[in-house]
């Protein structure tokens, strides 16, 4: 063999070896790309719409309207004194962030085979563009529940906000955390076994239940708490409303574990992840 | 001239058959019948007998040198394992076993218009499809004119959904990003087998130009040998995922046409 060129080499391809080769320079090379993916999922949503992004507010609303009139109305499950509408819109309004990262994430390999089994880039680019876009989606929709929350403030109620709303951004990134950690754990297995998607849709619309979104923890019998607590989704949908409405449950060692939760499963998330990108068009 | 590509005693093996048994219910039953020592309820009878997994090797011990400016050409028959070198030269796949070591980067084209969306406009497309294939948005800006004139499409349709265009249009606009890629080493399958003759031909004569002019590495797999002959210096023959011949592509296509004439 030639000697002289040991230099560096841009690029080494071996076989995989390593537990976690997350490369951050990588995805960052190609921010680029993050931003144009972004722009293609948020476009393509409302083009040749008559609503356009105005989608994005239909969803959450039909959904408070309607779990005011079932949950609300006819279960008359309480909301801990807050009022209908904010209570169940910030409810799904986070549920959904949640649901949607997971979802997305998970089908991340499924859903770009073709783009994936034909160009390389960093496969994380793809979870990370659905996650800001379930970001964007979610600003709207807290813009306009602060919207809400001004009419009642306005209307002369008495919401007794604490310090904790400064912690709101670190409720997002725990969700973001939990809902892409889970769906990062998944995409590799669906890859392999296709039915396992039917299982997450499933599971996330049973997991809801499950989750304080359409009644508050205090309704939950003392003896059942600590089950619905094990939930990492529901202390930072408790420790959200009571940020901001003062009102509720909040239980800030739930919560600390709820954290620690997030980050453990997002790790063990993007582990399973860049081990499985290297080879899974050939199991697919 | 100093080495771009080295490619260090590759191999790639693939598995026969069905991978597991398609559902996580069969592939769990499998398990459980394998740990109570039963014989697997989703093996076909006659398949019991034989005794572990069928292993195929798409690629066996592959090692070659590509120079800098170089224009490789990759031929065989099919299933020789021309795709499989290219997709783990891409990256899409990692190799079993051996070391691939570039210098540069590298811009794969395995295919035109990967990531196009029919919803996008033309110029949005050129923007999200230069950004997949590892170009920067300022790369884009500085050649986006220049894109366009290559793809032959006017002015007025760049604004147009691609969903509008005609197949011919989309072609033509998917291969003129990518020919506009400035990666150092460029590696291409039969790309060109798109669009008519003359389109083809443009597009021969630009790849060979970059290389010529800028110094840059082409790898190339076509069963076109005509292409071949007309863009490459050197030649590697891949037979049944083993390295058979390296050298001048007038000698490697000879003896390509040879087997092919002997069957």
């Amino acid at each position: 063999m030639a000697n002289g060129n040991d230099e560096t080499w841009d690029v080494i391809i071996e076989a995989k070896k390593n537990l976690l080769s997350f490369d951050i320079k990588e995805l960052l090379r190609y921010k680029d790309l993050i931003k144009l993916l972004i722009r293609r999922d948020f476009v393509s949503v409302y083009k040749q719409t008559i609503f356009g992004p105005l989608w994005f507010l239909f969803q959450p609303l039909m959904s408070t309207l309607i779990y005011m009139f079932v949950f609300g109305n006819i279960a008359q499950l309480g909301t801990d004194g807050i009022p209908q509408p904010l209570f169940y819109f910030s409810g799904t309004m986070l549920w959904t962030f949640f649901a949607t990262n997971l979802q997305k994430s998970s089908d991340t390999f499924v859903n770009n085979t073709g783009l994936f089994g034909k160009v390389y880039f960093p496969r994380f680019a793809m979870p990370i563009s659905y996650m800001v876009n379930a970001l964007f989606t979610l600003g709207i929709q807290f813009a306009f529940m602060l919207i809400f929350y001004i009419y009642y403030i306005a209307t002369g109620y008495h919401f007794v906000p604490t310090g904790w709303i400064l912690a709101t951004p670190l409720y997002i990134i725990q969700l973001a955390m939990l809902g892409m950690g889970f769906g990062l754990l998944t995409s590799a297995l669906t890859t392999k076994y296709h039915d396992l998607r039917n299982l997450v849709n499933f599971g996330l619309s049973i997991l809801m239940y499950a989750t304080p979104v359409v009644y508050p923890i205090s309704n939950v019998p003392v003896k059942w708490k600590l089950l619905f607590q094990i939930n990492p989704v529901t202390p930072v949908i408790e420790m959200f409303r009571y940020s901001f409405l003062g009102n509720g449950n909040h239980d800030l060692r739930m919560w600390l574990y709820s954290l620690v939760a997030s980050l453990v499963i997002f790790w063990i998330g993007l582990v399973t992840f860049t081990y499985n990108e290297k080879t899974f068009i050939d199991v697919i | 001239m100093s080495v771009a590509v080295r490619v260090e005693h590759l191999s790639k093996e693939y598995r026969l058959g069905v991978i597991g048994n398609g559902s996580l219910y069969k592939d769990i039953q499998s398990w459980v019948a394998k740990k109570r020592g039963k014989p697997d309820p989703w093996v076909p009878i006659d398949e019991r007998s034989k005794i572990g997994r069928q292993h195929f090797w798409a690629l066996k011990d592959v090692s070659f040198e590509v120079e800098q400016g170089e224009r490789l050409g990759i031929i065989g028959r099919n299933g020789a394992g021309k795709s499989t070198l290219l997709k783990i030269l891409s990256r899409i796949t990692a190799p079993t076993s051996g070391v691939v070591k570039m210098k540069g980067r590298v811009g794969s084209l395995l295919e035109v218009g990967t990531g196009f969306h029919p919803e996008l406009t033309g110029r949005e497309n050129i923007y999200l499809n230069g950004a997949i294939l590892g170009m920067k948005k300022a790369d884009i800006d500085r050649n986006f004119d220049a894109i366009v004139a290559f793809s032959e499409i006017s002015g007025e349709f760049i604004d147009t959904p691609v969903k509008r265009y005609s197949s011919g249009m989309f072609v033509r606009l998917a291969f003129a990003v990518a020919a506009f890629l400035n990666s150092e080493i460029l590696i291409a399958d039969e790309v060109l087998a798109v669009g008519d003759q003359k389109f083809q031909e443009k597009c021969i004569g630009k790849m060979r130009d970059v290389s010529v002019n800028e110094g840059r590495t082409v790898l190339f797999v076509s069963h076109n040998l005509g292409a071949i002959r007309a863009l490459c210096q050197s030649g590697i023959l891949l037979e049944h995922g083993i390295l058979t011949m390296a050298g001048p592509v007038e000698e490697v296509t000879k003896r390509y046409e040879e087997e092919l004439a002997n069957g």
